[in-house]
């Protein structure tokens, strides 16, 4: 059974993909005001997800929380690159500088860049 | 139906042991044995509680009655039934712990008075009453409540990963018992400066500067999303023959579990609210109280209505899981007590219809949700598409905000949000984490002025 991870939205992050066809793929959430992609993770790529990083779990829903905010970040680079949803397998192949980053993540989370 | 007007301090007076002449201060300490206050913390260092937030909170009046450290017959009292020497009712053993080997180095006994130092400065007495020791561990069971012995509320046995029972259980075994007096008042630093109404002053502007009669009390350790200020708003819709004047938010201020929002992201979190108009100014204050967080639902809930009622407050609302963490309790614990009591923790009705009691009138509130059918933000009793509900939920929050993205406004205000992105660069985090927990210990929210200790 696929495991799903919710990747948020925001301005910025909806500009990069404005105008492509992941934006057929947006859900909306809280009338429309919090849009986000839902990217299906096959199982025995959320085992590997579970198995990297301690804190992850899957919820009640069948996503999967808690992962590192590197990782989710990662995730969305990749979605915006490759104009897709199908992209687990790239992030996956960065797993080893994504655990390294994780790993600092009790002392450092870079703050977003506004005012 | 009379009109609702604010209501007495707890007890019938409130406690101010504040010594403001320096001359008299000094009279005071003169001669006397000095001890620098200690964190209270975890075996790996980590600090959990500094008990000078109590003796701020003691001496400045909003536990009164309570006037410092319990004697032993009082912390009995409290743990059997939640109830001082006095008779009026109060949920937690206030106590002054230090290690054995202080003790013996102290060479202190009943009568002599303490000088307490802080940041290496004076800052309060302790006048010694009664030495004794406990078991700290059994204080953390009994403050808490068990599932055996507190069937009604009390789910799970307490562990150490609650964050109240881990700072009764590193308490110290020996008791120092006695009334504080503050000597040498602390200055507040920024951002808490312009937070700080402790009770006399409160009181005062609610009625002179604020002019509100009925006052709801919002209970706080969280920046604020949108389903907190529907809770604040709808919540005072009660009062009496027109809803609550005043909106007063008091947030918990102290060390805090890992995860939690730093404390200043909290108090001007709170206070864009009204400085952005989601709740006017005029309706709206933002205040503290310092407390190490003892995460206890209904037994906190209890320590809530003691303070706001001493700040002036006439309702405090309350919602579900308040003030909890994990699933000790029951979610509706707090609304248990404040309806039909919890006999096991001595209370066999609500505390405020019980002899020696609260005053402070109870609002228990369920939940607020965004519901895509009625495209609002509903309240859980009213809204009927419980199936579509989209929930405020704080960890689905904190994810976000750990990732950089700016919440939609209907989630968290912007300018809100702001607050916790300003705090976040000031710690290189948006949560309170070790390094946080560290340097607020070293910090602490306040300065001393320099003060001599007069040789006898």
């Amino acid at each position: 059974m696929p495991h799903y991870i919710a990747v948020y939205l925001d301005d910025a992050r909806y500009e990069k993909i404005k105008g492509t066809p992941l934006e057929e793929k947006i859900t909306y959430l809280f009338g429309g005001q919090l849009k986000s992609l839902v990217v299906e993770v096959p199982e025995d790529k959320s085992e590997k997800i579970l198995k990297a990083f301690e804190k992850a779990r899957i919820d009640s829903r069948g996503y999967i929380e808690d992962v590192p905010v590197a990782f989710r970040r990662a995730l969305f680079e990749e979605i915006a690159k490759a104009k897709s949803l199908d992209v687990i397998d790239k992030v996956l192949e960065r797993l080893d500088e994504l655990v390294e980053a994780a790993k600092k993540e009790d002392e450092y989370i870079p703050p977003p860049d506004i005012e | 139906m009379p009109l609702i007007k604010t209501p007495p301090p707890h007890g019938g007076k409130l406690v101010e042991s504040v010594v403001k002449k320096r001359d008299i201060a000094e009279k005071m300490i003169a001669g006397c044995p000095t001890y620098e206050l200690k964190p209270t913390t975890l075996p790996d260092g980590t600090p959990i509680r500094h008990v000078y937030r109590e003796i701020m909170s003691v001496c400045y009046g909003f536990f009164s009655p309570v006037e410092g450290s319990m004697v032993q017959n009082e912390l009995e009292r409290v743990l059997n039934e939640r109830r001082l020497l006095s008779e009026w009712i109060f949920p937690y053993p206030i106590l002054f712990d230090i290690s054995e080997e202080d003790y013996k180095a102290l060479d202190v006994k009943e009568g002599d008075r303490l000088l307490l130092m802080l940041k290496g400065q004076p800052f309060a007495t302790l006048d010694i009453e009664e030495v004794y020791k406990i078991d700290p561990e059994d204080v953390a069971t009994r403050t808490f409540g068990t599932p055996e012995k507190n069937p009604e509320v009390v789910r799970e046995p307490f562990n150490d990963k609650h964050p109240g029972y881990v700072i009764y259980k590193m308490h110290k075994p020996v008791i120092l018992a006695g009334k504080y007096t503050i000597v040498n008042e602390p200055k507040f630093k920024e951002p808490f400066d312009r937070f700080w109404f402790p009770p006399s002053k409160c009181r005062e502007v609610i009625k002179n500067e604020k002019k509100w009669r009925t006052v709801i009390a919002h209970q706080t350790r969280n920046v604020p999303h949108v389903g907190h200020e529907m809770l604040m708003k709808c919540a005072a819709y009660t009062g009496d023959i027109e809803p609550c004047h005043g909106i007063l938010v008091n947030a918990i201020i102290g060390a805090k579990r890992r995860g939690d929002y730093p404390d200043e992201a909290i108090l001007e979190g709170h206070e864009a609210v009204n400085k952005y108009g989601y709740i006017k100014p005029e309706r709206h204050m933002v205040t503290f109280t310092l407390w190490d967080m003892r995460y206890g639902n209904p037994i906190e809930s209890l320590l809530h209505g003691v303070i706001r009622q001493n700040m002036g407050c006439t309702h405090h609302m309350f919602g579900r899981d308040h003030a909890a963490v994990g699933e000790y309790y029951d979610m509706y614990a707090t609304q248990i007590l404040w309806s039909e009591g919890i006999p096991s923790f001595g209370f066999e009705a609500p505390p405020n219809e019980v002899d020696y009691g609260l005053k402070i009138i109870p609002q228990n509130m369920a939940e607020f949700w965004y519901c895509p059918v009625c495209q609002e933000i509903a309240y859980s009793e009213n809204c009927g598409h419980t199936d579509a509900k989209q929930k405020f939920s704080g960890s689905f929050l904190r994810g976000m905000v750990a990732e950089g993205i700016m919440p939609p406004r209907v989630v968290m205000r912007p300018e809100v949000y702001k607050q916790i992105v300003k705090w976040w660069k000031v710690y290189n985090y948006p949560f309170v984490n070790r390094r946080y927990l560290d340097m607020k210990n070293k910090e602490l929210e306040i300065d001393l002025p320099a003060m001599e200790v007069p040789k006898a």
